[in-house]
């Protein structure tokens, strides 16, 4: 069925509003960052980009951003490998309990973030460890792992248990089979899972706010200086850290469709 | 043949899932270089076999014997056996070559070597030079065929096993399969093992069928045997249209038999088979050695013969096929009389 005139005139309307209210506030902390004043308000009189400047050269925000670094990326790692055995334990096995077992592992994704890292504040000092960076590493993966889990299970189902079947029969080992066909067949979700564990870990608030004690990531600095000592270097870095995101999700989702053009050109 | 080792002996295997027991204790010796064809119906055990000759599965009990080497305890990795997926199962993130090439890639032979047995597969199993960098996407499903066999004999197995590779196929491509599977056998010399659900598509290629029912062998013999001389019912009517007439003490209703038929089948009980192409229409009081009388029910061309359902007077349904010289005419409802002779029958011993 082709839409009226009337209908497609509603559906771009209803869709630029969607947009723009998706990513207006977005611009508008783009505007803050660049304004030369200490407050913003419209219009703006005078334009700086010092900020920026200001924000390389800090050493607060090359210490933060380091912390941020470190956990999103072990994270990351961590959770990529979880995700993949979780995976093929689910995909490739069947045992007892298993579907109760895979609900209780997805569970934490839908417990509130604040009362899951108050959980685990309680539970370290508990045990009498000392929340750092190292901790909050512990509850991003609480959160992040069961969701590369399920990034990577959706790959894995989808795939011909026989292939893997065929690379044994024909005298691969269980490694090789793993790397000649399982890994590389997983890759796209692999890749994903990736992706959105590090977004999720190096872009999260609440979890970090408890569990990170003396340090301090990104996130949990911007809410800081919001609440007390704003300048606009707070926006400067809210945008930065931002465009960190932008890129990586988009350099995640043009690398394998370059490759492939690639591969389909060598190939032919 | 016989006396000398066999390639393949199994001893009493047994494989159960739970409770459910899917292979009794079968017995089965295959010769070097044979075409054997395992068919039955579906769930008699035909993959459960197969899975746990190539090491995929584990028996429950029983031995596997690869000439005089005892095999059911190694891994499916280190048998020398390869198997050919009824998915095919080709790497789908490899070329066509890539995938002929992957058993020996594992077997660290140079690339070149690689390369110049993997064209000479493509050519063997008469595929272009140029399919060695297609993806397996831009294959049909014959071409893949041909990929998965050609990777299949790069690897060079002892016995290659089939779990119905053709079953996805349209049937004039696998009837064009059917012959070049039996040739490439020919040519290679190898021991192929084959499961398929139709009877005709293993005669077409096998020296031997193996027929399979509920966990265990029904009949494994020759193709001509199975056919002209069934062990059972069940292998009787798994070949298609027969008719089947019950025998008591030498008579069987709905078939007169002449006297000396009557002394051949010497008051047997069981079950008697008549072929539909070894009836024959009778002329007026003819009469063969065993004799049908009824009304036509309905004919079917097929082709060079004319295929019959006649209604018995007994109530009984036969079918008849004879050469399109010979076919009666008349149509629907014209009463006839068939026969054939006593020779030309079976007696299947079990009622
Ligand atoms: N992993 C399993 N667990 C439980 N039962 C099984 C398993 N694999 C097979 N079976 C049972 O064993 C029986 C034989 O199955 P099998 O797959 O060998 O049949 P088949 O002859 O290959 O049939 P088809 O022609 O449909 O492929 C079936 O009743 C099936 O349900
Ligand atoms: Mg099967």
């Amino acid at each position: 069925m082709k839409p009226s005139a009337f209908t497609r005139a509603a559906l771009l309307v209803y869709g630029i509003a969607i947009l723009a209210f998706l990513y207006l506030p977005l611009v508008s902390v783009g505007f803050a960052s660049v304004s030369k004043g200490r407050y913003l308000s419209f219009p703006i009189r005078r334009y700086a980009t010092g900020w920026y400047g200001e924000a390389m050269a800090s050493d607060t925000v090359r210490d933060l951003l380091f912390v941020s670094l470190k956990v999103a990326g072990i994270v990351t790692v961590l959770s990529v490998v979880i995700g993949f055995f979780g995976a093929l334990a689910f995909a490739r096995y069947n045992w007892r309990f298993r579907k109760t077992y895979q609900k209780l592992i997805l569970l934490p994704i839908f417990f509130p973030q604040t009362v899951l890292g108050l959980a685990l504040l309680m539970w370290f000092n508990a045990i009498g460890v000392i929340p750092s960076w190292k901790t909050a590493i512990i509850a991003h993966m609480v959160w992040i792992a069961p969701i590369a889990t399920l990034i990577i299970s959706i790959r894995a189902y989808s795939f011909d248990p026989a292939l893997e079947e065929a690379a044994r029969d024909m005298g691969a080992g269980t490694w090789t089979t793993l790397r000649e066909v399982t890994i590389p067949l997983l890759m796209p979700g692999i890749v994903s899972a990736g992706l959105f564990a590090f977004l999720l870990s190096w872009g999260n608030f609440p979890l970090s706010l408890f569990t990170t004690g003396a340090d301090s990531t990104l996130p949990e600095w911007l809410y800081a200086k919001m609440v007390s000592g704003y300048s606009p270097l707070v926006p400067t870095v809210g945008i930065l850290t931002v465009a960190a995101s932008a890129t990586l999700l988009a350099v995640g989702l043009t690398v394998p469709w370059v490759l492939k053009l690639v591969k389909r050109k060598t190939a032919a | 043949m016989s006396d000398t080792t066999p390639i393949l002996r199994i001893n009493a295997l047994t494989k159960t899932f739970n409770e459910f027991t899917a292979l009794h204790a079968i017995d089965l010796k295959v010769h070097d270089g044979e075409f054997l064809a395992i068919v039955g119906p579906s769930g008699s055990g035909k993959t459960t076999l197969i899975r746990l000759l190539v090491g995929m599965d584990e028996p429950s009990d029983g031995s596997i014997w690869l000439r005089d080497q005892r095999i059911d305890e190694m891994p499916a990795n280190k048998r020398p056996t390869c198997m050919v997926f009824q998915s095919l199962a080709l790497f789908p993130h490899m070329t066509v070559g890539q995938n002929i090439e992957f058993p020996l890639k594992l077997r660290k032979v140079a690339p070149e070597d690689r390369k110049a047995r993997a064209l000479e597969l493509l050519d063997l199993l008469r595929l272009p030079q140029d399919y060695y960098s297609k993806r397996i996407d831009q294959c049909s499903g014959g071409e893949r065929q041909r990929v998965a066999l050609a990777r299949a004999l790069a690897f060079d197995p002892e016995i290659l096993f089939f779990d119905e590779p053709l079953s996805a196929l349209d049937y004039r491509l696998r009837k064009a399969l059917e012959k070049e599977l039996k040739d490439l056998h020919a040519r290679t010399g190898k021991t192929f093992i084959y499961i398929t659900h139709s009877l005709e598509e293993a005669m077409v290629m096998s020296d031997r069928i193996a027929i399979m029912r509920a966990g265990r062998f029904e009949q494994i013999a020759p193709a001509e045997e199975i056919y002209a001389r069934p062990v059972s019912r069940f292998v009787a009517e798994f070949m298609g249209e027969v008719n089947l007439f019950p025998i008591r003490a030498g008579q069987a209703e709905g078939v007169t038999l002449s006297p000396a038929a009557a002394s051949a089948f010497g008051g047997a009980t069981g079950t008697l088979m008549v072929r539909p192409e070894s009836l024959q229409f009778l002329e007026g009081e003819e009469h063969a050695e065993l004799t049908f009388a009824g009304r036509i029910e309905a004919e079917y061309m097929l082709g060079s013969r004319v295929q019959y359902t006649v209604t018995l007077e007994g109530g009984q349904t036969l079918i008849a096929e004879v050469l399109r010289e010979n076919a009666m005419p008349g149509g629907p409802g014209t009463p006839v009389r068939l026969g054939c002779a006593a020779a030309a029958c079976h007696l299947i011993a079990e009622a």
